[in-house]
């Protein structure tokens, strides 16, 4: 039956009506060997595609002899391995020599030690034990599964099963090869791109690898795109498959979401989370990352109401919980935020937000200590994680540790080389540490690459300022004062203030009086600088009286050239002294 | 990485943020080595033993309960020492429990002796406590702990006594069906796997709490004192990463983490794990500790000063800078006196390290850290001060009167580092001063002191930075007496110690450069000593460029010999650095003799004699008084020669090295020559001349420095003709003869050199 899909993976998109099928085709395949999550992929993407008529429903597959014989067996096992009864299931398949019950028997037992390592962990026998437990059937699977594969009797599922041991024993590198003998096998099982996915770190590994070019091949690249923050890469590919005909598909309208909110567009973003929220209504996935939204854009109603509905759904997710921890974030009361980050963690403690979220909310708390351990969990889990490192630099930044909160920073900034917020802060830092030169090249580095909280700009102009490099510090309010004009919303009108007042001062130095009136009649639209935009005004007004006495006294000097009667001007008192 | 992810479990027990490592408040944890220690109690407590066995076994009871956790094997080991009955029925028991059945270790925890006050086991003696606490433990246990427990005593019990089952029990599932292939595979991977169990029982897999601490602490002590003897860098790193991949939360692996990296110069690894090993840190300090707050903020002080040194261990001393004044600031925020005074000793070692003076901050260090009562700070600053007293000439007897004092205190708490380097340092203000019998002397007494502190793992402390200075010194001392044999054994030992990659081999390394050099300019065979040029530079810009002076000159390269030369003198009164400056002294003058400008170069003498007078450089004085003399000698007049000469010749004779030595006498003898011919008794001074010769000789042929022993030879055999003396002028002459073949480089005018 695989030789089948096999036949149909060299299609391109034009045709959906194939791939319909060989969604449809794979959907039920993976059901009969229990990979539900790829099933929930491989159907979500099917049901966005037109139903097809019903003579062209691809046949059930051919059931081979050795099929007809495990059937009982199979379907035995499987109504046990359905009821998590793994072991049970694993038993009856013990005999069995179809291929697909091969895979239900590997697979659980392969699930039947996760599970017990699970319980193991809450009665260990001693601190130091808790990270001994281990899922002791992988040896056994991994022995038995390199056997077969060396001897090529590995279909596509059981190549996954073995890649996913073999990951869970820590052999990347030999996992990341059985994964992608298993694309090539069956290039239609989502489960063994997604694992894929998790095990490439970087760009060059990801061109070095040689994928089956399929249609699916573009989902993978959509995704490992938005793993690896290479976002405007990301949203190309996503908008050419909605293009291509995907677009009800409610994975990609997620996906593009987070994608957006990756890279900050928080506007998009939202947007597109609630044409989500529209089309699934009963959907938890990603909204935790909707009410970080919602979070960074205080919108408390959408966010509360967001956060009662999907405890209506289902209170014991991690997903609820973040958002309601969120929620109770956004009201101040970082206790109880607290609480619902460590429930996702129990429900959860591979979650990686939460654990960042919950440094967050310690720190609001000002246990910086706590702060710092929930950042290094969130490290542990994930060392690309940029956020954590960004929280554990602003926690000594509280501490006043500016040059250790370097350290941080710049990982983060590492991670992130494109987020002005980590140059912003190690500018800050930098300034704090007289590194003048140093936060210079930050702020204009922030401001470069896209200043979110158009702070670099300002923070520039005023270490310029101090610096005494009045016409860069100039320059750079110039910029400023453009910038927020341009993005059109008034963000906080103090800072513009701030920057009209040293214009119209540096103007009035320079005597480009015009230029310095200016600045300083729109000094007087903000109420913290009315008085100096005034006093401004008057000083200006009052040169330009002199200047054009002097202007005369010129005139009077030309004037004397030509009569030399009245050789002294008026103001020249000197002369007259005897 | 996945495992690690896998390995975060939420711990239960987490309150405010903070895991407490102790889930249930229990200290000990039943183990199948504790279970091994309750039988072989109850067997002492039940069976009768005879007295001399009872007591040997008595003393073995603390050190095994409190140890870390043995295997099988070796706890059996010991006590079958002290008694072999009791070894052989713990070992039965524990085989009853491992070979029978869960009820059978269940049994046993309910016949253990309850300690009462009539018992042998007093209840609140160590062993009543330790069954108590026992049993405490096993109670509080759930059924599947205790099924665990048992499967582990189980597993314990057959790792340690062999028996038909095979020994590597994972290997065994595969065996059932070994093909030929595998069979290869099993035979390649057994011998590894072996020497890794033999080697130490650490490295296999998880270890308990005990033990890991026990295995942290040796390593650490091991790495302080004798790196050598601790794990290779790679092997420890790789113990570590499988440390902290079962306990992320063991903090002290961190700390190991970043000396380990530091032993390889590893600075973005060893950053990174120091900067761990506090943030940890700072949890556990905040953690329930009475002093809860006062311990966290401390913490970050020192984090901050550890993130100082590390920096300056890297050469990075503007970044140094920065994280000290953090950590100053810091500790001046919350009154942290002691801190402080840690700061200062790092901020004048880092002054002196930039290069200027900071003699300042070091007096007010010495000041206030003997006001806060801290003898280690304390003495280091007057060590610190000594030695900048030395290189600005300070009279040598408040230096030793220092250094005498610092002693003092030094015996008086007993601070064993501090002597060692007290020590040193003496050896290089003698040596500095030219007094070499002394500073031999020294040496030998810091090479055979017996260390004070306690001697742990067999490992007494010989690798410090004084240990490094000591051996080089006499190194170089013996190279100076033309002793190479033990010069290459101080250097192989040396070479052993101090492995190329640890942190004081660069002292060896150019200590070694220079002895071959010397050696080779001896020897005349420049070509040789030039290569080893740009090897001394990139140990030391400054000794280098000297170096090649030297080389150039000798190649009468002249113009570009003068030309560094200069730029040398200049850059060293811009440092100070008093030594190389007479050395250059010298050098240019001589530069002049080979231009037969002897005149110009008095008064670059004369400076260098003033100079080395000042700073009480005895051996560098007399080097001068050797060119002067020299120069009086071509001027013209080696009556002043001669008298500036005896001046010189008693603290060479006494002090100098072998090369002085023969150079000085063959001078005195050159002096009395050329006086022979206006002293009346001048047949008898020419016998003299001749015999000062001999002895030159004597010295230049252990040196094997066949130009001069060809120059004194020839001196000599104009001296027997002169005195008619054909037989002896035939035999010089034939020994000139011989060796001018043998050089094949045309002789250099005796005139022109010393």
């Amino acid at each position: 039956m695989s030789k089948e899909i096999v036949t149909f993976t060299f299609l391109e998109f034009g045709d959906l009506v194939q791939i319909k099928k060989q969604l449809i085709s794979v959907i039920s395949l993976c059901k009969e060997r229990g990979l539900v999550h790829s099933v929930k992929w491989a159907s979500e993407l099917a049901f966005a595609l037109d139903p097809l008529p019903k003579d062209e429903l691809p046949p059930s597959h051919l059931v081979s002899e050795e099929d007809v014989q495990d059937l009982d067996a199979f379907a035995l096992a499987k109504s046990y391995f359905d009821l998590k009864e793994y072991d049970r299931a694993a038993y009856f398949l013990r005999g069995c020599h179809s291929k697909k019950a091969y895979f239900l028997y590997m697979y659980s037992r392969y699930l039947s030690g996760e599970k017990k390592k699970d319980d193991e962990t809450v009665d260990s026998l001693g601190p130091l034990e808790k990270g001994q437990v281990r899922n002791e059937a992988l040896r056994e699977l991994r022995v038995e599964l390199s056997k077969k594969h060396r001897a090529g009797e590995l279909d596509g599922f059981t190549l996954y099963l073995y890649g996913v041991v073999l990951r869970k024993l820590d052999l990347l590198k030999e996992a990341v090869e059985v994964f992608v003998e298993a694309t090539h096998t069956l290039p239609l099982h989502w489960g063994s791109w997604l694992e894929l996915c998790n095990l490439v770190t970087n760009i060059e590994m990801l061109k070095s690898l040689s994928l089956p070019s399929c249609w699916i091949k573009d989902f993978f690249m959509a995704h490992i795109y938005t793993e690896l923050q290479m976002i405007p890469g990301a949203l190309q590919k996503y908008q050419s498959l909605i293009e291509a005909g995907f677009s009800k598909s409610t994975y990609i309208i997620s996906q593009i979401a987070v994608a957006y909110h990756n890279i900050r567009d928080i506007d998009q973003a939202l947007a597109l989370f609630n044409e989500l929220r529209e089309q699934d209504p009963y959907r938890i996935e990603n909204m935790d990352t909707f009410s970080n939204l919602l979070y960074v854009k205080s919108m408390k109603p959408e966010l509360s109401y967001l956060a009662h509905n999907l405890v209506e759904i289902d209170k014991y997710r991690v997903e609820t919980c973040c958002v309601i921890g969120n929620y109770y974030s956004l009201r101040s009361q970082h206790e109880k935020a607290a609480l619902y980050f460590q429930r996702a963690l129990k429900l959860n403690p591979r979650c990686l937000g939460a654990w960042t979220l919950m440094g967050h909310e310690y720190m609001e708390m000002k246990n910086t200590s706590a702060a710092i351990q929930a950042y290094r969990h969130a490290i542990e889990v994930n060392k690309r994680d940029y956020r954590a490192w960004y929280g554990l630099g602003q926690t000594y930044e509280i501490l006043k540790m500016p040059f250790y909160c370097l350290y941080y920073y710049r990982k983060a900034h590492q991670l992130r080389p494109n987020d002005s917020r980590m140059l912003v802060a190690l500018g800050e830092c930098y300034e704090k540490l007289s590194q003048q030169v140093e936060a210079k090249k930050c702020y204009w580095r922030a401001f470069s690459v896209g200043d979110v909280e158009k702070m670099a700009l300002l923070k520039l102009a005023k270490l310029q300022e101090q610096l005494t490099e009045t016409d860069e510090a100039a320059q750079s309010y110039i910029i400023y004062i453009q910038e927020i004009f341009s993005c059109g919303e008034q963000l906080e009108h103090v800072e513009v203030s701030t920057a009209l007042r040293y214009l119209g001062q540096y103007y009035f130095k320079n005597k480009l009086y015009d230029e310095a009136s200016l600045c300083a009649q729109r000094c007087c639209d903000y109420n913290d600088a009315r008085e100096e935009g005034k006093a401004l005004l008057r000083q200006i007004s009052q040169v330009r009286d002199q200047t054009e006495t002097p202007s005369g006294e010129l005139f009077v000097s030309l004037s004397d050239n030509n009569t030399p009667i009245k050789r002294v001007s008026p103001l020249n008192l000197s002369s007259f002294t005897p | 990485m996945a495992s690690v992810h896998e390995s975060l479990y939420f711990n239960p027990m987490m309150t405010n943020g903070v895991v407490h490592a102790n889930v249930f408040g229990i200290k000990d944890w039943v183990t199948p080595y504790k279970i091994s220690v309750l039988s072989l109690l109850y067997e002492m407590t039940t069976s009768k033993i005879a007295l001399q066995e009872k007591r040997r076994l008595n003393k073995l009871i603390l050190p095994l309960q409190q140890g870390p956790d043995l295997q099988l094997g070796q706890f059996l080991k010991t006590v079958e020492d002290c008694c072999p009955q009791t070894a052989f029925a713990v070992k039965i028991r524990l085989n009853e429990m491992a070979d029978g059945e869960l009820k059978d270790m269940e049994f046993f925890f309910t016949t253990l002796p309850n300690p009462t006050f009539d018992s042998e086991a007093y209840k609140t003696s160590v062993v009543g406590l330790f069954i108590r606490h026992m049993l405490l433990a096993y109670n509080k246990l759930s059924f599947s702990q205790v099924y665990k427990l048992y499967k582990s005593l189980q597993h314990y019990y057959h790792m340690g006594v062999p028996t038909f089952v095979a020994d590597d029990s994972d290997m065994d599932l595969t065996s059932t069906e070994v093909t030929i292939g595998d069979k290869m595979e099993r035979e390649l991977d057994s011998p590894l796997t072996f020497c890794v169990r033999n080697e130490d029982p650490v490295s296999r897999g998880p270890l308990s709490q005990k033990q890991a601490e026990y295995f942290l602490a040796k390593q650490a002590y091991l790495l302080k004192n004798d790196d050598n003897k601790a794990l290779r860098p790679a092997k420890l790193q790789e113990e570590l990463n499988n440390m902290l991949k079962f306990n992320p939360d063991f903090a002290e692996a961190h700390y190991l983490n970043y000396l380990n990296s530091m032993r390889v110069q590893d600075i973005y690894i060893s950053t990174h794990s120091l900067l761990h090993y506090f943030d940890r840190l700072i949890l556990s300090g905040s953690e329930g500790k009475s002093n809860g707050d006062e311990g966290y903020g401390r913490s970050l002080r020192y984090a901050a000063l550890n993130l100082a040194s590390l920096h300056c261990r890297f050469g990075h001393y503007q970044l140094a800078d920065l994280a000290l004044q953090e950590a100053i600031r810091i500790a001046q925020e919350s009154n942290d006196h002691v801190c402080l005074q840690h700061c200062l000793s790092w901020l004048y070692t880092l002054e002196q390290m930039k290069g200027s003076d900071s003699s300042v901050l070091t007096e007010d260090s010495v000041k206030m850290a003997a006001h806060f009562c801290l003898p280690y700070l304390a003495s280091l600053g007057i060590q610190s001060l000594v030695q900048q007293g030395a290189v600005q000439g300070k009279s040598a007897h408040e230096l030793m009167d220092a250094l005498k004092d610092t002693d003092i205190l030094h015996w008086k708490h007993s601070l064993s580092e501090l002597i060692e380097i007290s020590l040193a340092q003496t050896i290089s203000i003698w040596r500095m001063y030219g007094k070499s019998t002394m500073a031999q002397q020294q040496a030998q007494l810091l090479l055979n002191m017996s260390s004070l502190e306690p001697v742990n793992f067999g490992v007494t402390q010989n690798n410090t930075e004084a240990f490094a200075v000591a051996l080089c010194h006499l190194a170089e001392l013996h190279a100076e007496q033309g002793l190479y044999g033990g010069t290459t054994e101080i250097f192989k030992h040396l070479k052993e110690q101090f492995p190329p990659h640890t942190q004081h081999a660069k002292l060896w390394m150019l200590c070694d450069l220079k002895i071959q050099f010397e050696k080779h300019m001896n020897d005349g065979k420049y070509h040789l000593a030039q290569p080893l040029v740009p090897a001394i530079r990139a140990q030391n810009k400054t000794e280098g460029l000297y170096r090649k002076a030297q080389v150039l000159k000798s190649l009468s390269r002249t113009t570009e010999a003068y030309r560094i030369l200069q730029k040398l003198q200049v850059h060293c009164e811009k440092t100070r650095c008093t030594e190389t400056i007479i050395r250059v002294l010298l050098s240019t003058a001589e530069l002049h003799w080979e231009s037969s400008d002897f005149s110009t170069g008095l008064p670059l003498l004369l400076q260098a004699l003033t100079l080395s007078r000042k700073h009480h450089l005895q051996a560098l004085a007399s080097r001068t008084l050797l060119h002067l003399a020299f120069t009086q000698l071509m001027l013209g007049v080696p009556e002043q020669a001669l008298s500036v000469l005896h001046e010189a010749l008693e603290p060479i004779l006494a002090h100098g090295g072998i090369m002085d030595k023969g150079r000085a006498l063959m001078l005195a003898a050159r002096c009395q020559m050329a006086l022979v011919a206006t002293r009346p008794n001048g047949r008898e001074q020419a016998a003299v001349a001749i015999h000062t010769l001999d002895e030159a000789a004597s010295y230049f042929s252990t040196l094997n420095c066949k130009e001069r022993l060809r120059d004194v030879r020839y001196l000599q055999a104009r001296l027997h003709s002169s005195l008619g003396q054909t037989a002896q002028r035939n035999r010089c002459a034939m020994l000139f003869h011989l060796l001018d073949r043998e050089l094949q480089t045309p002789r250099a005018p005796t005139d022109m050199r010393l």
